[in-house]
């Protein structure tokens, strides 16, 4: 372990330590990334991004979508638990991380001695259609399906979105439902995040849950049972998949199977 | 002691190979195995279920105005693809006459004077073939799309994107670019649906009309056909000159012969036999071998040669063995040399990897024993693009501008010889993606890249060597150049 390693873990340590305050608390800021080259192997580059009100530095590599240099980024997320001190900032986990279109200037640091991480399957990983799923047994219920998005996007999040999708998909394939409510959701109410005010566009609710829709088409859900709905001003909500990222929590899409009336 | 140990007996299940060159309507017998020699050693197409009689097949009878046939461009000694070396021995041969030089496409534009070699210039110097895009874009079913982007002319080497009928301008407006002709074979690994997500469009794959399959999306390099019978409609139209669509007997024909062809090299003049002392490269494994497959998950790409990381054969030649195990190293250096990707549409956005992303080539080459994207294959490496493309003065020059959303790399304006998949999709943010293909049966058909840029397998390193700041050593270069002329 070289020196400068040791030096930062130990101010790391002390960072953590100081703000057991902010553990729970959600943290949401607008910063450009910067990377951090570590070479631990494939995908194992950290990025790090800077609170401008306490001017800390975050490492935010631990998020579903990950930083584009070339554009600033939307953190929400809580001071982990566990700090390993792999890339040189505090780390946030759980964390989402959108790309947003405002410009930065790329910025790339060296490895600087901080090991990065060896990447790791992430657990919502989508298996090849090879693999047979694991169908839930009867009896089926009515039961809801959660999407989550980066803000103001439609895309589906990789090795999230789609494995909750296809987890959906199982379901609806297994209990056969007489309807499948599918509801976009936009967050449309205004906040004030790093001094700028932010809101969804309440058009995304709509093109959301149209995507959706379409790809439950295309999975082979009846079209004719698929009822599409959206909405904006989306409030939290608290369900596993969310990860406890509450303002994240509200940029979704809710597939509903209605195997009764 | 023979340097082919192993050869003779691989090599006498192959009749002896007849001409080169395959044209229109001869009707020779097209055998079960064939095999044709190149430069690096011996290229391999075998056929399963056995010979097959080429006299009335539709593959390789003319059937439109141009006197071509599919095989005219898709010719088993260039790996049933074609080489621009064997685009030039034609016209040596039999000049412009011959229907591959045909003006339609065999030609840099209709209006030149076709019997000068100049007009076929990008044919026979790059082994390009002209494709005409509507413009604006059509979907499948013909209906015009929206396309959120302005494209115009900069340059103009040839005429054909400009004037009343060719180009943005025409009476009828269209795109000419031009394109190298993809491999005709090993196509039950393009036609294979991995996963039931796109990853690189955030949606589930779409649907084959007729089969309400899933589509791979891996078959031509704009993706404008995805079923093998869409493909074979649209080069009918164009490139064989039809003025009516296939019959479904005869595109029945054609996607039967097509589905049954397995292409490789079988034998390197310096390693010899390609499946000996442990590898098993050649076309056999991959007619036996089940599509699909991601090597990170499953049979790492390239581990065909594995075996002669630790053991390159006992009786072999120093000059075997050290050619041999440059192959394993390069099989490495392909799974595990990682460099940063970025700026690169399809990789580093909209999916989540992040811009930069460290990885390697089988990021994006991942299907075991093919070397293809098993998600949807459209990424723009630049080969393509300003600034990223090598300067390519004899191709077409167009600038795109983006009138929604900026692309996420290159900002609201992009100077491109070829648009590519956003020539299908009318998206902005694709412009400059091209489809991954197969790495089978490199050697028999150089030059490489969509608009046959790199002249050599040398000069497709090299481009990636230069486009993301790779730092690839003189033996890492030669490894991957080595590894990539016996696959």
């Amino acid at each position: 372990m070289s020196r400068s390693y040791v030096r930062v873990g130990v101010l790391l340590a002390a960072l953590a330590t100081s703000s057991t305050a902010v553990h729970s608390a959600e943290l949401r800021f607008i910063a450009c990334p910067v990377y951090r080259d570590t070479d631990a192997g494939r995908k194992s580059g950290c990025w790090l991004a800077d609170e401008g009100t306490s001017g800390r530095r975050f490492d935010v590599s631990l998020a579903p979508t990950k930083p584009d240099w070339n554009h600033e980024i939307l953190v929400e997320g809580t001071v982990a638990a566990v700090q390993d001190g792999a890339c040189g900032g505090v780390v946030l986990n759980p964390i989402r991380v959108s790309v947003l279109p405002g410009s930065c200037t790329r910025h790339m640091l060296p490895a600087e001695g901080f090991p990065g991480r060896t990447f790791v399957l992430p657990a919502r990983n989508v298996r090849p259609l090879a693999e047979p799923r694991v169908v839930p047994p009867p009896p089926y219920t009515n039961r809801t399906f959660y999407l989550f998005y980066d803000f103001d996007r439609s895309f589906l999040v990789y090795q999230l979105d789609d494995y909750l999708l296809d987890q959906a998909v199982t379901y609806l394939r297994a209990a056969q439902p007489k309807k499948v409510v599918v509801t976009g959701y936009a967050a449309t109410e205004a906040a004030e995040v790093s001094g700028r005010r932010i809101a969804e566009r309440p058009q995304i609710a709509r093109i959301r849950a149209e995507s959706i829709a379409e790809s439950l088409r295309r999975l082979g859900i009846p079209a004719e049972r698929i009822e599409v709905r959206w909405r904006a001003d989306a409030q939290p909500i608290d369900v596993p998949d969310a990860d406890g990222v509450r303002e994240a929590s509200r940029r979704r899409v809710e597939i509903e199977a209605r195997v009764t009336d | 002691m023979s340097l082919l140990i192993g050869v003779p007996a691989a090599m006498t299940l192959a009749a002896a190979a007849p001409d080169r060159w395959w044209s229109p309507g001869e009707g020779r017998t097209f055998p079960a195995i064939l095999d044709y020699d190149n430069a690096s050693g011996t290229v391999r197409t075998l056929v399963s279920g056995g010979a097959v009689q080429t006299a009335g097949h539709p593959f390789f009878e003319p059937l439109g105005s141009t006197g071509r046939a599919c095989v005219t461009c898709h010719q088993p000694a260039d790996g049933m693809s074609l080489s621009a070396a064997s685009a030039r021995a034609r016209w040596d041969t039999a000049g412009a006459k011959d229907p591959l030089f045909a003006a339609i496409d065999g030609s840099n534009c209709p209006t030149l004077p076709q019997a000068e070699r100049a007009s076929h210039s990008l044919l026979l110097d790059y082994g390009l073939i002209r494709i005409q895009r509507p413009w604006p874009p059509r979907d499948a079913a013909g209906r015009p799309i929206t396309p959120d982007f302005r494209i115009e002319v900069v340059r103009d080497p040839y005429g054909c994107n400009s004037g009343p009928e060719y180009g943005p301008q025409a009476r009828h407006p269209n795109i000419s670019v031009y394109r190298r002709p993809r491999p005709v074979s090993n196509l039950k690994y393009l036609l294979a649906v991995g996963f039931a997500y796109d990853p690189k469009q955030g949606m589930a794959l779409p649907l084959d009309p007729v089969t309400h399959r899933p589509l791979s999306g891996n078959l031509l390099a704009d993706n404008r056909a995805s079923t093998l019978e869409a493909q074979a409609q649209d080069a009918a139209a164009t490139h064989l000159g039809m003025s009516r669509p296939l019959d479904a007997n005869t595109l029945a024909r054609i996607v039967d012969f097509e589905s049954r062809l397995f292409t490789a090299q079988v034998r390197d003049n310096r390693a010899g036999a390609l499946d000996a002392d442990g590898a098993y490269g050649g076309p056999l494994n991959l007619e036996r071998s089940e599509p699909g497959q991601l090597g990170s998950i499953g049979r790492a790409v390239w581990s065909e040669y594995a075996a002669w990381e630790t053991s390159a054969g006992a009786d072999v030649t120093p000059e075997q063995r050290a050619f041999r195990e440059s192959v394993a190293r390069g099989a490495r250096i392909f799974r595990d040399r990682t460099f940063l990707i970025s700026d690169s549409a399809g990789i580093n956005s909209p999916i989540g990897f992040g811009n930069p992303v460290r990885n390697s080539c089988v990021f994006c080459h991942n299907m075991s024993q093919m070397g293809n994207d098993v998600a949807p294959g459209q990424v723009d490496l630049g080969t393509t693009n300003e600034p990223f493309a090598d300067p390519l003065p004899h191709l077409p020059l167009f600038r795109v501008t983006c009138t929604g959303e900026p692309h996420p790399h290159y900002g609201k304006v992009i100077y491109t010889h070829d648009p590519g998949f956003a020539l299908t999709t009318g998206r902005c943010a694709d412009v400059g993606k091209i489809t991954l293909q197969s790495m089978r049966g490199l050697a028999a058909r150089a030059p490489y890249f969509s608009n046959g840029s790199a002249r050599d397998l040398r000069a497709v390193v090299d481009f990636y060597d230069r486009r993301y700041h790779i730092g690839y050593s003189e033996q890492e270069k030669q490894d991957l150049v080595n590894l990539m002329s016996v696959l």
